[in-house]
């Protein structure tokens, strides 16, 4: 590792690409060295954005460049190769990759195992983790403010595609609203309450038939239960937004990206905005959290420990989604529930 | 009170784009009823009948349409404009029903062709030609402010065009110098007085410091609020910055921490920051226009 700073490359350069650069770009210690994608356009353009870093168009051309760690921000279905190729390549050990870690839990798997094999820094784009809401809930459950947790419903919603024409493909470029938005509260949900198992799912396409558009799926584990809501064609939903209502033998928890609110059996509660919790960050670029996720996996590599998601946590999110579309897949769900969409 | 001079008030249009910072629930609640562009410009009017001088907004079809009202309304009477392009969250929606960055391209190049505006036309076929970000950029600011300007009408006082939050901080992160002296240049020639609105204010100001950029030739809006929120990277670090500054023209942004703090204490904090030249508030309902700008005025005027 280099002594002065980390020499860092970014593959893909979408908008999570130029988002991740120009955060690593104000990083003390950390000096952004080389650009990577396969677009000739965005590579012109690059070059021209940045006149002192190295832009390529194959991750083979980072070889030589002895760098510290990579950044892979490239689509969802690109991530397993551009992975394998860094490690098999020796490009660097330490990896963040946008999520979702891989397209399947097979892909997510063998990623895994190589990632073990080579050591280093590893660590999935789950950003949610990283707002300050979502951290003041893991701490209230972490405290046992709740008691018992007995069930949790929770939701990811965008108003991304609603009103697209039905059949259009740009939906199903995206890969899906499980992978797309439903991962992050997949995240949420295992952060807090550990592994589940997937109990019953329905999908459904508004869309395009390949791709789906919505999820409604029930998930489990010892005494609790859980019921998540995905869809990517609500109304009114101007950003994405997360949530998760959370009920134990003590009280109700509430939160989402804006407040948490806590209400306890005996009457007390608390509510707490992104205002009461310290929301301020080095530098601020779309959302807090990606500069603190960014922070976090830097900071890793720097001191050699782990970070957190790392492929392995991450990887069981790729594993529930597969479960869903398993489940689903049964129409275990065809008289329950319908789906609001569109 | 510590001001020396009048500040500027104007009323802003994040309500009317169905934007808190404070809750998206509370957004939704809303509903549609204010994204309307006659009740956004009746919000406006009332506004300034109440002591704002002038309305910042990005340039959307729900504000040119806003604009269009207020002119057929006021007049000669028009108010001054501080315009913030590009209008990021309309261009990410597009992006996505058009399928990536590609498909927005060739959109807004269809819309400028159609716009008939030669010289936005020329230049962008010179940028396209050569990759050059500088010319797409000239070529992208004459479109928006030839839709300002039309809808505005001969009247219109346009007296500042803001870069995007997300375009002044990526190019910052960038350090993108270039970017800055080129759009500053530009803009300045129209006669125009640059902006820039940014979340990352102390950051900003040293490196414009850096790169000599006079803080008296341009405006900026960042958020100055009594708890600090999204002052990044810190309350006591941007107002450090302003301090060092007293020169610039910088707008308050977020003065009730979307809707967090009361309007008397928020004012109570802006009074502090003498070099602080005006406020941007943004109202939702005629009640609101009223009170806001009547306190703003009695307290920030006086």
């Amino acid at each position: 590792m280099s002594e002065e700073s980390l020499r860092v490359a970014v593959v893909g350069l979408g908008k999570m690409g130029w988002l991740h650069a120009s955060i690593l770009n104000v990083m003390p210690n950390v000096q952004v060295i080389a650009l990577c994608d396969k677009s000739s356009l965005l590579l012109k353009f690059a070059k021209r954005l940045f006149k002192k870093v190295q832009v390529v168009d194959g991750v083979e051309k980072l070889c030589d460049l002895d760098l510290d760690s990579v950044y892979v921000t490239t689509p969802i279905s690109a991530h397993f190769p551009v992975v394998k190729a860094i490690y098999l390549k020796r490009v660097t050990r330490n990896l963040f990759v946008e999520k979702t870690l891989a397209s399947s839990w097979d892909k997510a798997r063998e990623l895994c195992e190589l990632a073990q094999g080579f050591g280093g820094v590893n660590m999935v784009g789950y950003m949610k983790r990283f707002a300050v809401t979502f951290s003041k809930a893991k701490s209230i459950l972490n405290q046992g403010a709740l008691g018992e947790v007995v069930s949790f419903e929770a939701y990811a919603y965008s108003s991304d595609f609603s009103g697209i024409q039905k059949g259009s493909k740009i939906s199903a470029s995206r890969g899906g609203v499980l992978s797309d938005l439903g991962a992050h509260i997949i995240d949420l949900a295992l952060w807090f309450f550990g592994d589940l198992k997937v109990d019953s799912a329905m999908l459904k396409s508004m869309v395009k038939e390949s791709c789906e558009d919505s999820a409604h799926f029930r998930v489990g584990q010892s005494g609790l239960e859980g019921l998540l809501d995905v869809s990517w064609c609500m109304d009114n939903y101007r950003l994405p937004s997360f949530g998760l209502v959370i009920k134990g033998d003590k009280g109700i928890l509430r939160v989402n990206e804006d407040s948490v609110e806590l209400k306890l059996n005996d009457g007390k509660s608390s509510m707490w905005y992104r205002h009461d919790l310290d929301d301020n960050v080095g530098f601020l670029l779309g959302e807090p959290e990606y500069y603190r996720e960014d922070e976090c996996f830097i900071n890793s590599v720097l001191t050699g420990s782990k970070a957190e998601p790392s492929f392995s946590t991450a990887s069981r999110v790729d594993y529930v989604i597969d479960q869903v579309k398993k489940k689903a897949g049964r129409n275990d769900w065809r008289n329950e529930k319908d789906i609001a969409c569109g | 009170m510590t001001g020396e001079m009048k500040k500027i008030l104007l009323v802003g249009d994040n309500p009317f784009h169905g934007i808190s910072h404070l809750s998206q629930e509370r957004a939704r609640a809303r509903g549609d009823t204010i994204n309307h562009a006659e009740y956004a410009a009746h919000l406006v009017m009332t506004s300034l009948e109440n002591g704002a001088c002038g309305f910042m907004f990005s340039v959307s079809e729900t504000t040119l349409s806003t604009l269009r009202i207020i002119r057929e309304k006021m007049g000669s009477m028009c108010p001054t404009l501080y315009a913030i392009v590009p209008y990021a969250y309309e261009y990410v929606r597009l992006a996505t029903h058009l399928g990536g960055t590609s498909g927005l391209a060739k959109k807004l190049g269809k819309q400028i062709a159609i716009s008939c505006n030669v010289r936005a036309i020329m230049t962008g076929l010179k940028g396209v030609i050569k990759m050059d970000p500088e010319a797409l950029m000239k070529t992208y600011l004459i479109y928006e402010i030839s839709r300002i300007k039309s809808s505005a009408g001969k009247q219109q006082n346009l007296r500042s065009v803001l870069l995007h939050e997300i375009i002044t901080d990526m190019a910052l992160a960038l350090d993108s110098d270039w970017l800055f002296k080129a759009y500053i240049d530009f803009v300045s020639e129209l006669g125009i007085e640059p902006g820039f609105e940014t979340r990352n204010f102390a950051y900003l100001v040293n490196k414009f410091r850096e790169w000599d950029i006079d803080f008296g030739e341009i405006t900026i809006a960042t958020p100055f609020n009594k708890v600090g929120f999204q002052m990044n990277p810190s309350k006591k670090e941007c107002e450090r910055a302003l301090a060092e500054v007293p020169e610039s023209n910088v707008i308050a942004m977020s003065v009730l921490a979307a809707g967090y703090l009361k309007l008397p204490e928020a004012i109570e904090y802006i009074q502090r920051l003498s070099s602080l030249k005006g406020v941007v508030v943004g109202v939702s309902k005629e009640k609101h226009a009223y009170e806001t700008f009547r306190l703003l005025k009695e307290r920030l005027e006086a």
